[in-house]
């Protein structure tokens, strides 16, 4: 008996946040509406990410066509794609522009859900298969960084892994040892080689993308059952159709990121950036040379890391992470307006930084 | 005497009649210099006709004028061959549009009870003799492979004989019989202009280019309620057609410029000795070097020590790069006391290699997150990112018959001794550590 009511419970709990009576066109597409409010250009950034990652996809497999991922290989095949093959620099280069842009589109897109309650009862699941695929998206950012094997990319993943490692040091007792086994486990060998070349070759364009792939259609097909949600407390002015209304706004929106990331792509290599000597092949007798540093969406974890104790980080991250991936429940009573006060407060600091990260890392540290 | 008729008498006569008798219609009866227009009495067949027939004739009629005027232009721009090609491409399929045009033309003109009722003789002759020319035009076109830069030197310095008044005919009297046909077509359609609807040819109507269009209809209350409705349909298909022609067109050129870009991407880079040799002698290079680290790691798992460097080549302030058993970078250098100094380079903090070169404190740098180490002790400088100490590293020195005359290990104190001064021919080698208990 105590069996079936947790069944039902369950059954009851699932029904609600996934409602399969839904799952028709004529709900799904046909009547879909969306509301026209003050914030409803939130409502493209998630079809941005969309759209970027199909980008990175694309790019991703014509890239895969010649990259060839060995120590003594990888950087050569990379110079190879963007010297050689007729618009390899270009396919090279959307890739780069792409993966920026994504995980730009992902942020924005977590800040303004978040700031909206689009978590509310019944969209808990979307909110949490989103925060995972934000998850996702930054472990491909870190992966690729590493596949051109470049200086900054082998010395920049050495201290990304590294950090892992330095978890143990607050770990009572034998657990002390587990991040060091986690670390070497990613890595594959003692220190950042082939064996972590392979495995991050693996990551990056098979597990990666599939999980990606799996998350993101339980995340669009519950978005699709749950439709918009209305993001703001106000009644909003009018409901337009989704399709093909704003589908058709949507397209256009794609169409000029399209266009910006091709003119982007085109004229500003990503490595342009960067000081040249970084692009470099990876040396492994070579000192490490000067300014490595991840890539600007790391920033807003490196550089406090590089202020802060290590423990501040760690427990200002982990509670962070915990509570976006909990939101739903935790900030089940919050009003929109705190939401919005918090995740603008978040923006100002992934901002500031992203943009002066460096310049607060000075003044630190002088 | 013929030819002479044909070729001189009647282009004069054609010329004279033409102009003289223009100026006397435009003068006696402007309004019937257009066209009539019988667009209101039939007005689809007239839009399959009309209007290739003009497209086409229009385009055909520009070929002969630059010809014709600017003989020099033309055949310099037909040396080009690609030119020539697209030129006479061009030109048969604008004959063939407008022969097309013209036939669907006669037909309407003769089966359409309602334009049969406007119909005058002279509309027929004259619709009749335009197909007959265009045809024989084609005809000889595509029978005698002269091609266009042929006419250059015959049929336009006869024509500028004529209007400079210095006839001469033998440019043309040898022609076949094709030709000639298609001349005296020519001079006879001149000498109909004034007496035709043919002198539409001299107000071409440019302006309805950028005018707003118009409906011809009668004029009544419920005609009048039926165009509007049909003017805001036609608008609004208008607009429907542009928009659309306007996405068809962006997705195209799109389409067209990525598909260019995969094809030539997944066709890869055309073959270029030297690219690919200098790109070969790096691959090779780069393979080497790993071979070199894969045989550095086989020979620290294999053997219990390994040559680092001639004692005679440490230095005091500048250490000396290897690599341990650890497969990290580790620095040797000339200690104080003379001994070498072997110290990992591997910085405690995050992994970076630590700098070579000894500041005035004794110190290595880490350029990665500024750690100070003082290689004496290992001990990174207060407030350093990293905390842990650099460890030292077991060493040994070994004399020219591979015996170890004097070795240390991190912590205690050097086990052997040796005299200064056989120091330099010593050379200096790691020593296995102890395997970790696991």
């Amino acid at each position: 008996m105590k069996l079936s009511r947790t069944l039902e419970q369950t059954e009851a709990y699932l029904g609600e946040r996934f409602p399969v009576d839904k799952l028709n066109y004529a709900s799904m597409v046909q009547k879909k509406e969306v509301p026209v409010h003050r914030l409803s250009w939130a409502y493209y950034l998630g079809g941005l990410a969309l759209f970027f990652f199909a980008v990175q996809v694309f790019t991703g497999l014509m890239l895969l066509f010649y990259y060839q991922p060995t120590v003594s290989d990888a950087h050569a095949s990379v110079e190879y794609i963007t010297e050689h093959v007729p618009g390899g620099a270009l396919v090279r280069n959307m890739h780069a522009w792409a993966s920026s842009l994504m995980i730009a589109a992902v942020m924005v897109h977590l800040l303004t859900t978040f700031a909206m309650k689009a978590f509310a009862r019944p969209r808990e699941l979307t909110w949490v298969s989103g925060v995972l695929l934000f998850g996702i998206t930054l472990g491909l950012g870190f992966t690729g960084y590493l596949l051109p094997w470049h200086q900054v990319a082998v010395n920049a993943t050495k201290i990304g892994l590294e950090s892992v490692e330095q978890i143990g040091a607050y770990l009572p007792g034998a657990m002390a040892e587990w991040p060091r086994a986690v670390k070497e486990t990613i890595q594959g060998e003692a220190t950042v080689g082939q064996a972590t070349l392979s495995r991050f070759f693996a990551l990056h364009v098979i597990i990666l993308p599939l999980a990606m792939v799996g998350v993101l259609g339980l995340h669009l097909v519950s978005v699709q059952l749950h439709g918009m949600s209305r993001g703001v407390d106000e009644e909003p002015r009018r409901l337009e159709k989704f399709f093909p209304t704003f589908f058709i706004k949507d397209l256009s929106v794609w169409g000029v990121a399209f266009m910006a990331l091709f003119v982007i792509a085109l004229c500003v290599p990503f490595e342009s950036f960067y000081a040249f000597p970084l692009f470099e092949p990876f040396d492994p007798n070579g000192s490490t040379p000067d300014g490595i540093k991840p890539e600007w969406y790391f920033y807003f974890v490196y550089y406090p890391l590089e202020i802060l104790p290590y423990w501040v980080i760690l427990l200002g991250s982990g509670v962070a992470g915990m509570v976006l991936l909990a939101a739903p429940w935790v900030l089940k009573n919050t009003t929109r307006k705190t939401l919005q006060l918090l995740a603008i407060l978040a923006g100002i600091y992934l901002l500031v930084m992203t943009i002066c990260g460096e310049q607060i890392y000075h003044l630190f540290k002088s | 005497m013929m030819d002479a008729f044909l070729f001189v008498g009647l282009p004069y006569i054609a010329l004279v009649v033409c102009v003289v008798g223009c100026i006397w219609r435009a003068r006696q009866n402007r309004f019937s210099m257009s066209a009539r227009s019988s667009q209101f009495l039939e007005d689809r067949q007239l839009l399959f006709g009309s209007t290739p027939w003009h497209i086409g004739i229009g385009v055909v009629l520009l070929g002969h004028i630059i010809a014709g005027l600017l003989p020099r232009v033309w055949s310099s721009i037909l040396t080009v061959s690609g030119a020539l090609f697209v030129i006479e491409t061009v030109g048969v399929a604008c004959s063939i549009l407008a022969l097309v045009g013209l036939g669907v033309l006669i037909f309407r003109r003769i089966t359409s009870a309602r334009v049969q009722a406007v119909t005058t003789g002279m509309d027929l002759v004259v619709v009749g003799l335009l197909f007959l020319q265009v045809l024989v035009g084609l005809l000889s076109a595509i029978n005698y492979r002269y091609g266009s830069a042929w006419s250059t030197g015959t049929v336009v310095p006869y024509f500028w004989g004529l209007v400079t008044l210095n006839p001469d005919m033998t440019y043309v009297t040898g022609f076949p019989v094709l030709f000639k046909l298609h001349l005296v077509g020519a001079w006879l359609l001149i000498l109909l202009v004034p007496f035709t609807r043919l002198m539409h040819v001299l107000v071409v109507p440019v302006h309805y280019l950028w005018r707003a269009p118009q409906l011809v209809i009668w004029s009544n209350a419920r005609r009048r309620r039926e165009a509007i409705e049909a003017t805001i349909q036609a608008e609004s298909r208008r607009q429907f057609i542009k928009g659309a022609a306007g996405l068809a067109g962006a997705g195209g050129l799109l389409a067209i410029g990525v598909s260019q870009k995969v094809v030539g991407y997944f066709r890869g880079p055309a073959a270029d000795l030297e690219a690919e040799s200098a790109l070969l002698a790096k691959k090779l290079h780069r393979l080497q070097q790993t071979a070199e680290e894969r045989a550095l790691e086989l020979e620290r798992q294999r053997n219990d020590m390994i040559l680092v460097a001639r004692y005679a080549d440490l230095q005091d302030a500048k250490g000396k790069y290897f690599i341990d058993y650890q497969m990290a970078p580790g620095l040797a250098f000339k200690g104080k006391d003379g001994l070498p100094l072997l110290i990992s380079a591997k910085c405690t903090h995050l992994g970076c290699t630590v700098a070579s070169d000894l500041d005035a404190q004794g110190r290595v740098l880490c350029p990665c997150h500024v750690s100070y180490f003082d290689v004496v002790t290992g001990k990174p400088n207060e407030g350093a990112p990293a905390k842990k100490p650099l460890p030292h590293l077991a060493w040994a020195l070994v004399d020219a018959t591979g015996k170890v005359v004097i070795s240390k290990r991190p912590g205690s104190p050097p086990e052997g001794s040796v005299p200064a001064e056989t120091l330099p021919q010593l050379s200096l080698y790691i020593t296995k550590p102890p395997a970790r208990i696991a």
